[in-house]
């Protein structure tokens, strides 16, 4: 087996006194698409945005491709390695669609106008909004928004996609689109981590199921494995309520 | 630097800022209940109220107080037919001026409070002057106690511009006592570190208050 | 009650009245113009440091803000005007004292620096109503800090703020009536000038008033305009 894309050792949080990581320690291979689910307050999210540094962990520490996150000196052109979608999008308001995809390999990645702009129309036709993208963010419907910021992440030609409860803020109808996106990328041989409460897509598209429950990880196993023979009672309770619900 | 000066005539000094003192909490006391008239002419539904109310704020607000002083200073004698003195002049015109100021702050208070809480106190059977009373007034004064104390703040450093027009309060007794003594610098950091510790205690009030609002 | 004065508009247009009216609107434009620029310009840096990480920073950019905010115009003026000069190093008092238009010059400092602490209070809550997600984002995609701010939290505050920025030019063209008591000649000096020689009170702060209010309804208008022209697509404006 090759050298883990993102390698997480010893890992705790606080959020002032209260611990939302737990001396978390396992590791990502290229290429996989893995899902992270679990309860709400769970430190799915926090672990996600650990990846990124966009938490100040206080103890432990993220390897990517072996560089430590802690010690990083130039934490930006990290991050310009790994793309990420958030629950609420986050496009630039201000922006129109392709402004906000150019912004960053244009200013972080030094890449030219041209070249952005030709990358941005390749990666909107692969998410099929190819045609809004002088539109601004807010004349968008949630799904197609989803999307652009989909391609923006795409824009950095990341190593590592993050999602974070992408589809959380989301119509059911639109859920469906972004979905879609999501698993042509992975079957594009993407490595991604998935935050996500689809357990339809994480059963159809994920190589790896982590399960978490109060800051630690309660169990991780292939994708079937763990919807057929979930080991611990958390995740059997987890899974029982969720797909009751669908 | 010879901060004995500053002692020497502390008390000349000390009626000074009583002065300044005098003059904001009075324009405070007469201009605040104009305010509340003209801010209810504001919001007013027939136009012959709305608008002189309208021109009389934005008048003031398009003015600079200096302006509106000499103004004053210069047609209250002639309108009254006799001198009425630096201090009255003075004053009428803060008021006048500053009750612009006040109405705004007022009528975005009255409107800070939905309508929807007219209806649910009409809904329950209060009549309207009950229902503004008991309901959308308390709101309203809560929602608008941050920025009346800043204006009082700004009050306090307008009566600063009494100074032009001779009267004693704390900035023009510090000039006065400057030209005896020729020590501006200690004079004028002294005058500054008092109007910074008053308003900065009346700022620090403001937002102590804009918390308390954001919090509940 | 009796209202008896004799009215004299004509005055207006005559020698030396005439010349000091347009001195005065001159120098009222000039100096709010200059003020404006250099109090956006540190104002916005000043807002900026108070919402970085660095609680050095962050207590430089508030003392700053409290400094100049609870201090009377009036008393910065006399400060920079009586003050200053004297805590200059020798040479360099000389030098200073050797200036022209020190009085304007001194109102230009006064102006900047007063209104530039306004102006980092707006930045600052214009900043806070930005989505912390915004950050996050601008963050996670490898811009460094001054980019975030450069690309994306600025020309975004800005256009949530043009209403703000807009008002602080009328505040300092209203301001700088002060500067008359150091000797500026802008407008309303003019106005009180004419009002003493000539008694005409009415007429001369007609003109002083009449140019405030005519810029202050021209701005008003202007940025109405400017607002909508710069308004984001599908935004709908909060008012």
């Amino acid at each position: 087996m090759s050298d883990p894309l993102v390698d997480i050792r010893d890992l705790s949080l606080w959020y002032e006194k209260f611990k939302a990581l737990d001396n978390i320690s396992t590791s990502f291979t290229a290429g996989k698409c893995v899902v992270i689910c679990g309860p709400s307050g769970s430190g799915k999210s926090s672990l996600l945005r650990c990846v990124n540094r966009l938490e100040d962990f206080q103890e432990g520490d993220v390897y990517f491709e072996g560089q430590s996150l802690r010690e990083c000196p130039n934490i930006a052109s990290l991050r310009s390695n790994i793309g990420m979608v958030f629950q609420h999008f986050e496009l630039y308001p201000h922006m129109t669609i392709l402004d906000n995809i150019t912004l960053a390999p244009r200013h972080a990645k030094g890449k030219s106008k041209a070249d952005a702009e030709a990358l941005a129309l390749t990666l909107l036709e692969r998410v099929d909004i190819v045609d809004q993208a002088h539109k601004h963010p807010a004349e968008l419907s949630g799904g197609q928004q989803q999307r652009a910021a989909i391609a923006r992440a795409l824009a950095l030609e990341p190593k590592l996609m993050l999602f974070d409860e992408p589809t959380s803020a989301l119509d059911p109808e639109m859920i469906v689109e972004v979905l879609r996106a999501m698993r042509d990328l992975a079957n594009d041989g993407m490595t991604m981590l998935v935050v996500t409460h689809e357990m339809g897509f994480a059963r159809e598209v994920s190589d790896e199921i982590v399960f978490m429950d109060e800051g630690k990880i309660v169990e991780r196993k292939e994708t079937n494995d763990f919807f057929s023979n979930p080991h611990s009672k958390r995740a059997q309770d987890f899974l029982d309520r969720i797909l009751m619900k669908i | 630097m010879d901060w004995s000066v500053i002692a020497t005539h502390l008390p000349f000094l000390m009626k000074g800022l009583w002065m300044s003192v005098k003059l904001a909490t009075l324009v405070v006391i007469f201009a605040f209940p104009l305010a509340c008239l003209i801010a209810v002419g504001r919001i007013s539904s027939r136009s012959w109220i709305r608008y002189p109310s309208a021109i009389f704020v934005n008048t003031m607000r398009s003015n600079p107080l200096i302006l509106i002083v000499f103004w004053f200073f210069f047609l209250v004698p002639i309108i009254i037919g006799r001198p009425v003195g630096d201090f009255a002049s003075v004053m009428i015109g803060f008021i006048v001026f500053f009750s612009a100021y006040f109405t705004e702050i007022i009528r975005s208070g009255i409107q800070s409070v939905g309508r929807n809480q007219i209806q649910a106190g009409l809904s329950t059977g209060l009549t309207y002057f009950q229902t503004m009373r008991m309901i959308v007034l308390p709101q309203a004064l809560r929602n608008m106690m941050p920025a009346l104390i800043t204006e009082c703040v700004i009050v306090f450093q307008g009566t600063t511009i009494a100074y032009v027009v001779g009267l004693r309060e704390f900035l023009n007794s510090t000039f006065l006592i400057t030209e005896i003594t020729l020590r501006p610098a200690e004079l004028y950091t002294f005058a500054a570190i008092v109007y910074f510790v008053v308003c900065f205690a009346g700022s620090s009030l403001a937002r102590q208050m804009e918390k308390r609002k954001v919090r509940t | 009650m009796t209202f008896k004065y004799d009215f004299d508009w004509p005055m207006l247009l005559e020698d030396p009245y005439k010349e000091w009216i347009i001195e005065g609107v001159t120098t009222t434009i000039y100096l709010s113009l200059l003020a404006w620029v250099i109090a956006l310009t540190i104002g916005i840096i000043i807002g900026t440091i108070r919402m970085t990480r660095s609680p050095w920073l962050r207590f430089i950019g508030t003392a700053y803000v409290e400094f100049f905010r609870n201090i009377p115009l009036l008393v910065q003026l006399f400060v920079w005007f009586f003050v200053f000069p004297l805590m200059l190093p020798n040479d360099w008092m000389l030098s200073w004292n050797r200036l022209p238009h020190i009085p304007f010059i001194t109102a230009l400092l006064a102006l900047s620096l007063f209104t530039a602490a306004r102006v980092a209070e707006h930045i600052r809550s214009g900043i806070s109503s930005i989505p912390k997600g915004q950050f996050d984002a601008a963050r996670s995609s490898g811009l460094t800090e001054v980019q975030i701010y450069r690309y994306v939290i600025i020309p975004y505050a800005f256009r949530v703020m043009i209403p703000t920025i807009a008002s602080e030019f009328l505040t300092i063209f209203k301001n700088s009536a002060l500067t008359l008591t150091i000797g500026v000649s802008e407008i309303t000096s003019s106005a009180k000038a004419i009002e003493a020689w000539s008694f005409h009170g009415i007429e001369a702060y007609s003109v002083a008033s009449v140019t405030y209010m005519t810029t202050t309804a021209t701005v008003v208008l202007f940025m109405g305009w400017l607002e909508h022209r710069l308004r984001i697509p599908g935004l709908i404006a909060k008012k």
